[in-house]
């Protein structure tokens, strides 16, 4: 049911190709960045008409969804990967090996495999975060913190010793994406067509989770929310919590919002688990929606590949406080040489920056139904970690759930 | 010969008997005319939804390829599914706070229903919860749940509790501390409607149980609720009925948490239709909290109908 779009009849008539492109919540602060970049491609490509759209993240899928049901779907839409990992399992996007040739080298190596599924390419990847851990020099000094964790184990602990000598909350994990946490760890969700997250690593892990939990070196506050974030952010800003694993652009943040924190507030890597992969990274990139026009997808994928070119992606980078996924951009010195006086929003760029090339974005790559799947292993962890269940009963009762819907 | 001059013909009483069905027709057909544009769009914007929407809730559906029929699966899906059973389960606790709802209007429409000074700022504080916006209710009680909120600061001055308590974060108490939200909204649209019975009961009726020496509580158990009973009728049916449909307070203040323990019928279909995209299933949700709150509506006129007026 999918009809033609980007194109219409209108700017047939007038002799040119019309390209809609949709962003994910980049208005109002980027107008400007976007409106430069529109006029000086119309410019140089007088034959193209280009038409920007700004979409509500909270309001995207829907009106893409809508959208590509009633033939009316932009060019190019901008997606996360799991959004564009769950469309093109239903055939809903174009893959673009044949639009992207040779310039796929132009982008780092983990953001082509974030979009690449089953095979094929599905996006011109556009910016990535990752995440640094901030965290309050003032806490760790009362809390008698010398070391600065480097691995998950250590951080748990240091969450306690914060809780026992300071009364604040440790941190804040994304216990509502607990796929990526398993993952973050190397420890898989599925092998072999079967569930496995009851092994003893996995129970481990959670263990470990619960001790923190019940000694009160996790804020509680949205803990297993799918978005910790705001409350995370908000707890930090406060004081009330010692450490803070986010991307760099939450400490401008803490800059404006909470300049005493943000005095104290130094920076450090995020632990990283076994496969060696940066948590945090989130990527977003380019996607052509199936059923483009051929003529339409070749001056989109033009487009698309001057958006995420070196020149754009740096500019938009700094703009946003984001990481690009450009080579050429993320090789820019801005990211690796340290200005005078740097604060902890500098310090953590750089920080960011190193890592470019360990970050992925960590999802649970599922089927249609997935959603009821991922709910019954929140449910399980959930229950384990505060208490209510045994870990080692929750997690066999949500393998089991699991292998009853992946059975063939 | 006049027209009034002609014999009356068998042809004559049977134009007669048409006409006057023709009129009876036009007269039948007059209102429903005044309602068709009432009625088209009802149909457009209601009927056909609801129609499309329970036809949907029997198929599988994702928007991407045409809906294919599969029969009752998604209700066996749903009886399979233990999230849907503690929705369910929580639609009918909420259920409690019906009379505790009643009960608080009806005391607070008697207390504001007095003529002292100032009275009108009473009756407008009460009443402000139900033109503020749910969003902004549920943001303000998530601060004051939190727990370095204000209720728990209160408590912990008053030395009532000696540690914080997770209102919204304790799954054994979190779908009280909402019901408690949801009472503190709707007890002021309630007042208002028993302000409006109490005020139009005839002040004669208490002034001769007056003279006949009835006291206050008399005059209340026997005048008052006897003439305000339709009014009770409708406040129960109207807050069973919203008690049964909760989902803002849920979607604002614990998105179903902790461990599912806040799901509530409507939730439960919201999320499985806007979070996980499975439309056909959260149908078939609505569709069974919709006969839910149907048979529940019906038992409550039947239970609290007046017997005689």
């Amino acid at each position: 049911m999918i009809g033609v779009v980007g194109g219409c009849d209108d700017t047939r008539r007038s002799g040119k190709v019309h390209v809609e492109f949709w962003t994910m919540s980049l208005k109002p602060k980027f107008i400007a960045y976007f409106e430069a970049r529109i006029a000086q491609y119309q410019a140089a490509h007088p034959h193209v008409e280009l038409e920007w759209v700004d979409v509500p993240w909270d309001a995207l899928q829907t009106k893409l969804t809508a959208a590509i049901v009633a033939g009316s779907a932009p060019a190019l839409v901008q997606l996360n990967v799991p959004w564009a990992y769950d469309y093109a399992l239903y055939g809903a996007l174009r893959p673009i090996d044949d639009l992207m040739g040779d310039d796929r080298n132009r982008y780092t190596a983990g953001a082509i495999a974030d979009v690449t599924f089953n095979g094929r390419l599905y996006g011109f990847p556009h910016y990535s975060s990752v995440n640094v851990m901030a965290y309050n020099r003032a806490l760790f000094q009362q809390a008698g913190v010398t070391r600065i964790p480097a691995t998950r184990d250590e951080q748990l602990a240091v969450a306690k010793a914060i809780k026992a000598r300071t009364g604040q909350y440790g941190f804040s994990p994304a216990l509502g994406k607990i796929a990526g946490v398993f993952l973050e760890e190397g420890l898989p969700l599925v092998q072999n067509g079967r569930a496995v997250f009851n092994s003893p690593a996995h129970v481990a892990l959670i263990a470990k989770l619960r001790d923190a939990y019940q000694a009160g070196g996790l804020l509680k506050d949205k803990l297993f929310s799918e978005d910790n974030y705001p409350a995370s952010i908000d707890a930090y800003k406060s004081g009330r919590m010692a450490m803070l694993e986010a991307p760099p652009s939450a400490l401008t943040r803490v800059r404006d919002d909470a300049p005493d924190i943000y005095a104290v507030t130094d920076v450090a890597p995020v632990p990283i688990g076994a496969p060696g992969v940066v948590a945090g990274g989130w990527l977003f990139h380019f996607a052509m929606p199936k059923g483009t026009r051929d003529d339409v997808a070749e001056e989109a994928a033009r487009f698309a590949k001057f958006l995420t070119d070196d020149e754009n992606e740096l500019t938009f980078a700094k703009l946003a406080g984001a990481f690009p996924t450009a080579r050429g951009a993320a090789a820019d010195p801005y990211f690796g040489q340290l200005p005078r006086n740097a604060g902890a929003y500098e310090k953590a760029m750089a920080l960011g920056a190193s890592r470019l090339d360990k970050v992925r974005t960590l999802y649970a790559a599922g089927g249609p139904g997935f959603e009821r799947l991922n709910k019954r292993l929140q449910d399980a962890v959930e229950a384990a970690v505060i208490g209510r269940r045994d870990i080692r009963e929750a997690l066999d009762d949500a393998v089991a759930f699991w292998n009853s819907k992946l059975a063939p | 010969m006049t027209v009034a001059e002609l014999p009356a013909t068998a042809h004559d009483g049977v134009d007669r008997a048409s006409t006057a069905r023709r009129r009876g027709m036009r007269q039948a057909a007059r209102p429903w005319l005044f309602l068709t544009p009432a009625l088209a769009l009802l149909a457009l914007f209601t009927f056909w939804p609801v129609l499309a929407g329970t036809l949907l809730a029997f198929t599988e559906y994702n928007f991407l390829a045409p809906p294919k029929w599969t029969g009752l699966a998604n209700f066996e899906d749903l009886a399979a599914d233990p999230v849907f059973w503690i929705s369910m389960r929580n639609s009918l606790l909420y259920l409690l706070i019906v009379p505790a709802i009643q009960v608080g209007a009806i005391v607070l429409a008697v207390l504001v229903n007095n003529s002292l000074p100032g009275i009108r700022l009473f009756r407008a504080a009460f009443y402000m919860p139900v033109v503020t916006s749910v969003s902004v209710v549920g943001i303000m009680w998530g601060w004051m749940y939190n727990e370095q909120g204000l209720v728990n600061a209160v408590l912990q001055a008053l030395h009532v509790i000696s540690t914080p308590i997770g209102w919204l974060t304790d799954d054994r108490i979190a779908l009280f501390s909402i019901m408690i939200v949801t009472l503190w909204r709707g007890l002021g649209w309630y007042m208002v409607l028993y302000l409006a019975a109490l005020q139009s009961i005839p002040k004669d009726l208490e002034e001769a149980a007056k003279l006949d020496g009835a006291t206050r509580v008399q005059r209340f158990w026997r005048i008052t609720v006897p003439m305000i009973v339709p009014t009770i009728l409708l406040c129960t049916v109207l807050s069973t009925l919203s008690a049964m449909k909760v989902l803002e307070e849920v979607l604002i203040m614990t998105k179903g948490g902790p461990v599912s323990s806040t799901y509530t019928g409507l939730y439960y279909a919201y999320d499985q239709g806007i979070r996980a995209f499975n439309f056909p299933r959260a149908l078939a949700a609505s569709l069974v909290v919709s006969v839910f709150c149907i048979a529940v509506a019906t038992l409550a006129f039947r239970v609290l109908r007046p017997r005689h007026r």
